[in-house]
């Protein structure tokens, strides 16, 4: 939704960057892979004055469990601090995260996968008591790391020229769900605890996000319902391919991009379907209209007849 | 409970006013016993004379006034270090081991134990450092320990000394706690200090601590309940009105949340957080060194 809002408001000169740079307040962030955004990006929503003495600052939290936006300014400040620079915590914490993911297939989306990469990268285990939601900090991780290589892969050329609309979405639902196939044994633990109460916002947003960025990709240009149609049977089709993924032995996963073809075919279809049936509705109206009015005329007529005859 | 987890950042215009406010609001610390003045050199004497009073006592002292809600704050406090084992955890000001305790559990739970996967480096020994200035509290602490079996355990390793001069190595701890024991420090900063040297990189920082509270009755409420009840119920159950006045006083006169987050921030932790349990009674400050 960011990124056909900006679209319309910036223009065509719009340059694809990361939808995740924008200036953008966003009370419930996900965490932000800082290593894709350059170092210079400031977030105009943090808008915190610089220390002239370069004295150590404490990070800002908006009052949010994510606690993801604190480390926007870790541009300008090492630019301007006179003391080496420091490793901002949430460099350290995307850093520890992306260790970790080596590590998931082996011990899960766990704190041990955590530890495990906080000492690969050579920080204490500790931190990882400070991550906020700590095995959902990691999978929501992972989500956002997936959106960025698709968007990578959308900008650096994906060729969708030649296909009609169905299988550019099948093309790039299958590209997303394609990154996950490395932790598919560990899948069903990442579902469940992007179920949790705690987790579900941020995890139903991660997914609005990736919907609406393959819909913007496909090219749609909708607004008002529609768009939230779209959006909504989008969703629907991601998560039980995703669902029927896990269980899915054939080579290569054949079976489950076939399942994804039939889908998303009938979610066209059924787009279509919709059409035809609201035309449908108005002929059947316009036709019992038009017999009814049929009948009042005749109505009428008979008694006009039979009036002047009386009238004799 | 209420909890609230808030951090804070600086200000730069802020910072002169702060900075001089701070040192005269360090200076009062080092320089206050409770409500009354004393010197700087002889504030820890006092302190050591008051726990030497109340060290056989002092657990139930605790029970008795929060009404055993001490218990639920430690474990809180456990829970958001998130112990693993290989750990290297100091507690300083941690006597009796309450929170020492607390962690060893943790490590040691047979949950962990069923879900531990073989790793390398958790072959590494859990050791956690009990640290206290007052030998009286260490003592204590040692027969509790008897108590549960667990005095030639390795793991857990009782040392005498000073929290604003730890005999620690630099970068050697993972974890640093303090519960309800900066308060007694003369030099506040100092102490601090010292965390930040032995932490290693990643280490976390977590302070338990009774703090001040906001909420307009409720407030008024536990001022009548720290100045009337607490002193007469040490003179009743540990013999020692003194003492116990002194605690209450001792808390007034300790920063509130914000200022003790900046003398956190001060030393160079990064990403410092508090959050108050019971509107502000106690408040738990987490920080950790990178």
């Amino acid at each position: 939704m960011y990124r056909t809002a900006a679209k319309r408001l910036l223009g065509a000169g719009f340059a694809t960057s990361r939808l995740l740079r924008l200036p953008k307040p966003r009370p419930t962030t996900t965490i932000i892979p800082y290593s894709y955004t350059s170092p210079l990006c400031t977030s105009s929503s943090m808008g915190h004055t610089e220390s002239p003495i370069g004295n150590q600052s404490v990070n800002l939290n908006q009052p949010d469990p994510t606690s993801s936006s604190t480390g926007t300014r870790e541009g300008t400040r090492r630019d301007e601090s006179s003391r080496k620079p420091r490793a901002e915590f949430q460099e350290e914490q995307a850093r520890v995260l992306a260790a970790s993911l080596r590590h998931v297939p082996r011990l899960g989306w766990t704190e041990e996968a955590m530890i495990a990469g906080s000492r690969e990268v050579g920080v204490s285990p500790s931190i990882v008591g400070s991550f906020s939601r700590k095995e959902a900090a990691l999978v929501e991780y992972f989500m956002d790391e997936c959106l960025q290589l698709l968007i990578d892969r959308v900008d650096s050329g994906l060729d969708l020229q030649n296909l009609i609309p169905s299988e550019r979405v099948s093309k790039l639902v299958r590209i997303r769900l394609e990154m996950q196939i490395p932790y598919m044994s560990k899948w069903p633990q990442a579902l469940s605890i992007q179920a949790h109460p705690a987790n579900v916002p941020t995890s139903f947003k991660q997914r609005a996000m990736l919907v609406d960025e393959i819909w913007h990709t496909v090219g749609d240009g909708s607004s008002d319902l529609d768009w939230y149609v779209k959006r909504t049977v989008l969703g629907g089709v991601y998560s039980t391919t995703e669902i029927y993924m896990l269980t899915d032995d054939s080579p290569e996963y054949r079976d489950t991009w076939a399942f994804l073809d039939d889908r998303v075919k009938d979610a066209f279809d059924l787009k279509k379907s919709i059409q035809e049936a609201k035309y449908f509705a108005q002929d059947i109206g316009a036709g019992v209209g038009k017999s009814f009015q049929g009948l009042m005329n005749g109505v009428m007529q008979t008694m006009s007849t039979r009036g002047r005859s009386s009238a004799f | 409970m209420a909890f609230r987890s808030i951090s804070r950042r600086f200000g730069s215009r802020l910072l002169t006013y702060r900075s001089s406010s701070l040192a005269s609001l360090l200076h009062s610390h080092a320089t206050s016993f409770g409500f009354q003045e004393v010197k700087e050199e002889e504030k820890s004497k006092l302190v050591g004379n008051v726990f030497t009073n109340v060290a056989s006592s002092y657990d139930i002292m605790n029970d008795v006034m929060s009404g055993g809600l001490h218990r639920l704050w430690k474990e809180r406090l456990v829970g958001k270090l998130s112990p693993f084992t290989g750990m290297k955890h100091l507690d300083v000001a941690g006597g009796t081991g309450d929170v020492a305790f607390r962690i060893f559990d943790a490590v040691n739970s047979v949950k962990r134990r069923a879900l531990r996967k073989v790793d390398e480096e958790s072959l590494e020994e859990t050791q956690i450092y009990v640290c206290d200035i007052n030998p009286n509290m260490l003592n204590v602490g040692k027969q509790r320990a008897a108590e549960r079996g667990l005095s030639d355990n390795k793991s857990l390793v009782w040392v005498e000394g000073d929290a604003e001069a730890l005999s620690f190595d630099d970068n050697s701890m993972d974890g640093y706690t303090i519960a309800f024991g900066i308060r007694n420090v003369t030099h506040i900063e100092k102490a601090l200090a010292e965390a930040y040297r032995v932490l290693k990189r990643g280490g976390r920082f977590l302070c338990l601590e009774l703090s001040h509270v906001d909420i307009p009755i409720f407030k008024d409420v536990y001022d009548l309940y720290s100045f009337k009840v607490i002193p007469n119920l040490g003179e009743l159950i540990a013999g020692d009105r003194d003492s116990y006045q002194y605690l209450v006083e001792s808390v007034r006169r300790f920063p509130p949340q914000e200022k003790f987050a900046t003398m956190i921030a001060d030393v160079g932790f990064e990403k410092v957080e508090y959050e108050n349990l019971v509107g502000g009674v106690v408040a738990i400050h987490s920080a950790i060194k990178l």
